[in-house]
């Protein structure tokens, strides 16, 4: 096999230890380095990153990209934002007065037009291929970013849809301790909603049932302790013994203030309603309460209208009310949460990055819909480490092809990794005994968009 | 009390004999062979017994031969498992579940020096080898059918064929072929299945995985059948291994003739072009003439069937690969590592721990008509497998040495199981891909435990498989005292003692007796009521803890 180390003494089983322990991030690429230096360096708390993923693949048509005027634009109107130039969909009013702090990306090309295949791609970096487990990006700056004293999971996923490629959604080689804590899963025919978003947002099974008291919950623990301890004192075992590390984790969660980020009644119901009483407009709200608390990776998940669908993006018929619809739960949901940000001086710290797995036909269907479109699409980033009020790249006149700067699916992502301060460039030992970089070698940053 | 809490009472204090729970819970498959045959001779269908191999003959040469490595490193191994050890390893290795508290009661009692290849046979015979196996090899032939739902769709078939294939003790190297050449459908199952059909037993699923795509299905052919890792030659010549990017499209080639409809969807759906030996090798303008991997080349006659006539060369016993492969990875399945480890990477550059261990393997499998339960019979009967997973001696730590038994992690399926056994509580078949409206406490703790793609020797655990044991619903359940389970049943027994009552929560989770010092405490602890003052809660308390240890949630 591949052994990349094959002259070094070390053995895989002593590499993966040295990585755990992030004394392996080897890097490789000066330049990349410097600016990543250069960012870390920035003053100020640990960075961390909110992902807003958009299942199902959003129309930049009618949202970021609008092209009015042409028979491929439909009939949404753009609007000025408080960028002069810079004009978006009149259904996201109040992210155009946010612009500023916003940088488009009206260039986004890749290759791939199946949903879980995609998803695959813009949320790990890389294409599925073999068997390689290519860790989603979550894991990957949750591996990277969290603060060891943390009470709470590095990375939390709120209200995923991963039925079409949970892989997609997985810690892959990086194995399950940077796995996410996920909230409000909806899964087939099983879609969160009813009250106002936020009862469905809670951590399952993260207290005992109601007649296991403090003092009995302690007395079962004593109990574990001195069953297991013998056992484990008799065998040399990292599994077993990371066993006993996640029980100790879980209940240091369980029993923590941090925890509390969790109970949403703590917000004022302005600020709520703000948001907007729905499981994205609330999920938003838990994110700020996350990264509040230093968390470094929290996605949210817009699926749909509430008690709609599952791939509510996925508008393949009556396009345009679909959107406009999406986009009244998008604008308040995450206008607010920039707002809250900033009000708690957090946005300087916090990347937001708003993407699907791909674009949608600049052309119109049969049904008013549009469909899959990977070749010219639109993604959004703002908040920390990015220099806002610009947009980056265009489309043609009929948004059918990307006229300046493609962006491809790793020039994404490394750009977010120096926005975070981190070196794209790392590598992390794969299942296969094979290091593999946290974002493809041959991807080009964008750089005129970092702050 | 109810019929079925009388019936598990009687379970768990092993009051009937041996043999009762045994008719009733491993009824023979069909076809399944002679249930009373000796220990010696292989139920190869067909009924080769003069020339089969001895499988006890192999487990000696198997301690041998790794005797020899551990003296020449100094390392002294383990000393043997007690039965206790033994018997929930081979339960979980073999049927994917602990054994029930009966079964350890008499195992323990039966003084017959063979009873340790006896449970074996035992064992191979049972629909718990079948469901465990058929499990297994799927997770390894469509590993895509996990991750993805369309995929697991299109391959609902696999898993029943793979049973039919284990239940009726078919080579692997016959089961290979059928999987090579099936015929590709007439595209209707979906249609069948969204009318209530059953899904038919078919191998269909590993073309359909692989998208018909004749890259991915030559690299997953050579990963699986061979133990030869091509992906990096196809797009360059490996600088490492031996392999180039021409003897990549040269295995590619035997696929060239699927003819994908829609190439951009993740599963196949197409027809097949006879007769086509040739691909065009991507941006280079060059065409590769289908080429075996030994760079030989089939001469074609008259109405050969591309596929047939390389699986034709995989499969045969000539193939030094195949048998190689094979043995490797049910090694693997036994040892939670491969004698070449990682298993897909047999080559120059990774060579075997042990060369003519590997071998001897592969030749005694390949005489047995690569009959998987011959080499399970020879690896389970050695000293090797049969070592105690406790204990610390100088060296015994370099898993390549095989001095011990590694602590390995449970799958989510042996997990699910074994939580069932030791509970009593009623077992929950698993949910079709695209079930609407799907969850399920199976499906919860399936999802929360599903693999991470590390060895079973290097997984890590998780905070949320921690909440999910300690305070989730399918614990919370085995722990209801007015429930039908393993914990009321015990608990209602006024009869029992209460070191008898934790004696028999041992057998349950832990498939062994407590220790005096175990029992003493615990006994204590449950007389006393705990917190709650209640010994019946306190036993419930003594339940949880064993659930939640790694005693319980680990193969050993």
């Amino acid at each position: 096999m591949t052994r990349p180390f094959r002259d070094l003494p070390v053995t895989r089983r002593q590499w993966m230890r040295m990585s755990a322990l992030g004394a392996a991030a080897v890097s490789c690429s000066g330049w990349i380095e410097a600016l990543a230096a250069d960012a870390a360096s920035a003053p100020g708390r640990r960075r961390s990153c909110i992902l807003l993923w958009m299942n199902g693949g959003p129309s930049q048509t009618d949202t970021f990209d609008l092209k009015p005027g042409h028979k491929n634009g439909g009939p949404f109107e753009e609007i000025e934002t408080s960028v002069p130039g810079i004009r978006i969909s009149e259904h996201l009013p109040k992210l155009a007065r946010r612009m500023d702090d916003l940088a488009i990306i009206r260039s986004m090309s890749t290759k791939e037009g199946d949903h879980g295949r995609a998803s695959y791609h813009l949320r790990t970096g890389y294409m599925p291929t073999g068997p390689i487990a290519y860790p989603t990006f979550g894991s990957l700056v949750s591996k990277e970013l969290a603060d060891p004293r943390l009470e709470l999971p590095g990375f939390v996923s709120i209200a995923p849809f991963r039925g079409l490629n949970p892989a997609a959604y997985a810690p892959g080689f990086l194995g399950h301790r940077f796995a996410p804590l996920i909230v409000g899963e909806s899964d087939f025919g099983r879609v969160v909603s009813g009250g106002d978003g936020a009862e469905a947002l809670k951590v399952k099974d993260l207290s005992p049932p109601s007649e296991i008291n403090r003092r009995r919950a302690d007395a079962r623990l004593g109990l574990l302790a001195d069953i297991r301890d013998p056992f484990l004192d008799l065998r040399s075992s990292d599994a077993a013994y990371s066993q006993r590390t996640a029980y100790e984790n879980a209940i240091t969660m369980m029993r923590s203030d941090a925890v509390k980020a969790f109970d949403l009644d703590d917000e004022p119901d302005h600020l709520r309603d703000a948001y907007g009483r729905n499981t994205f407009g609330q999920g938003c709200l838990l994110a700020r309460r996350l990264v509040e608390r230093g968390v470094p990776f929290v996605e949210v998940t817009l699926n749909g209208v509430d008690g709609n669908n599952i791939l509510g993006w996925d508008t393949h018929q009556d396009n345009f009310e679909a959107v406009r619809r999406l986009s009244e739960v998008l604008d308040p949901a995450w206008a607010t949460l920039m707002d809250d940000l900033k009000a708690r001086g957090l946005l300087d710290s916090t990347l937001i990055v708003w993407m699907g797995e791909f674009g949608r036909t600049p052309t119109i269907n049969g049904n008013n819909g549009r469909d899959h479109f990977p070749n010219a699409w639109s993604a959004v980033v703002g908040g920390g480490g990015i220099a806002g009020g610009r947009v980056i790249g265009a489309t043609t006149a009929d948004g059918t092809e990307v006229e300046d700067r493609p962006v491809a699916v790793p020039d994404l992502l490394a750009t977010a990794c120096l926005a975070l301060g981190l070196d794209p460039m790392a590598q992390n030992m794969s299942n296969l005994g094979r290091p593999i970089r946290v974002v493809d070698p041959e991807a080009k940053p964008i750089r005129e968009v970092l702050a | 009390m109810s019929r079925l809490r009388i019936l598990i009472l009687i379970l768990i204090l092993g009051m009937i004999p041996l043999g009762a729970f045994a008719a009733s819970a491993s009824a023979p498959p069909p076809a399944a062979g002679d249930p009373d045959r000796g220990p010696g001779e292989a139920s190869t269908p067909g009924g080769i017994t003069s020339s089969a191999p001895d499988p006890y003959a192999l487990a000696e040469a198997i301690d041998r031969r790794i005797g020899d490595r551990l003296e020449e490193a100094s390392v002294e191994p383990a000393p043997l498992a007690d039965d206790a050890e033994f018997l929930r390893r081979v339960w979980l290795d073999i049927a994917g579940s602990i054994p029930p508290a009966s079964e350890v009661r008499s195992f323990l009692l039966d003084d017959d020096p063979q009873k340790r290849r006896k449970i074996v046979d035992r064992l191979l015979d049972s629909p718990g080898y079948v469901r465990n196996m058929s499990m297994q090899w799927r997770n390894l032939m469509i590993p895509e059918a996990e991750g993805d739902q369309q995929v697991g769709f299109a391959a609902i078939g696999f898993e029943p064929w793979l049973r039919q294939q284990f239940a009726e003790g078919v080579g692997y190297d016959a089961m290979v072929r059928e999987l090579l050449t099936v015929p590709l459908g007439d595209g209707q199952q979906a249609n069948r299945l969204f009318s209530g059909e059953e899904p038919e037993p078919s191998p269909i699923g590993f073309v359909a995985a692989k998208a018909g795509d004749p890259g991915a299905l030559a690299a997953g052919t050579s990963r699986l059948f061979l133990g030869i890792r091509l992906e990096c030659a196809q797009c360059h010549d490996h600088p490492f291994a031996t392999w180039s990017r021409d003897e990549f499209w040269g295995l590619a080639a035997f696929f060239s003739g699927l003819d994908r409809q829609s190439p951009e969807m993740a599963i196949f759906q197409g027809r097949e072009i006879p007769g086509r030996t040739e691909i065009a090798i991507p941006e280079t303008g060059r065409v590769a003439q289908a080429t075996f991997l030994d760079g030989t080349r089939p001469r074609w006659r008259y109405a050969d069937e591309t596929r047939s006539v390389l699986a034709k060369w995989i499969t045969s016993p000539e193939n030094p690969y195949f048998a190689r492969a094979a043995a490797n990875r049910l090694w693997a399945q036994f040892f939670g590592r491969g004698l070449v480890d990682p298993v897909d990477e047999m080559g120059p550059i990774n060579q075997p721990s042990h060369p003519e261990l590997l071998d001897e393997l592969a030749l005694r499998f390949a005489q047995s008509g690569f009959d998987p339960r011959f080499l399970i019979r020879a690896i389970t009967a050695s000293d090797t497998y049969q070592r105690t997973s406790a204990g610390y001696a100088p060296g015994q730590d370099v898993p390549e040495l095989f001095a011990r038994m590694p602590v390995r992690g449970l799958s989510p399926e042996q997990l699910y199981e074994s939580l069932i056994q030791a509970s009593g509580l009623e077992r929950e078949e698993p949910l079709p891909p695209f079930v609407f409206g799907g969850t399920s406490p199976r499906k919860d703790l399936m999802d929360r435990f599903a693999e991470d793609g590390t060895s079973p020797t290097e997984r890590r655990s998780t905070i949320l498989q921690a909440l999910t044991l300690m305070n989730g619903p399918l614990v919370n359940t085995a722990l209801n005292p007015e429930g039908s389970g393993t914990l009321a049943a015990v608990a209602d027994s006024y009869f029992l003692s209460t070191r008898e009552k934790v004696e028999a929560l041992y057998l349950a989770a832990f498939s062994r007796l407590p220790r005096d010092e175990e029992l003493e405490r615990l006994a204590r602890y449950v007389d006393r009521g705990g917190p709650t003052l209640d010994p019946k809660r306190a036993l419930a308390d003594v339940f949880w803890a064993l659930l939640n240890s790694p005693e319980f949630s680990f193969n050993h």
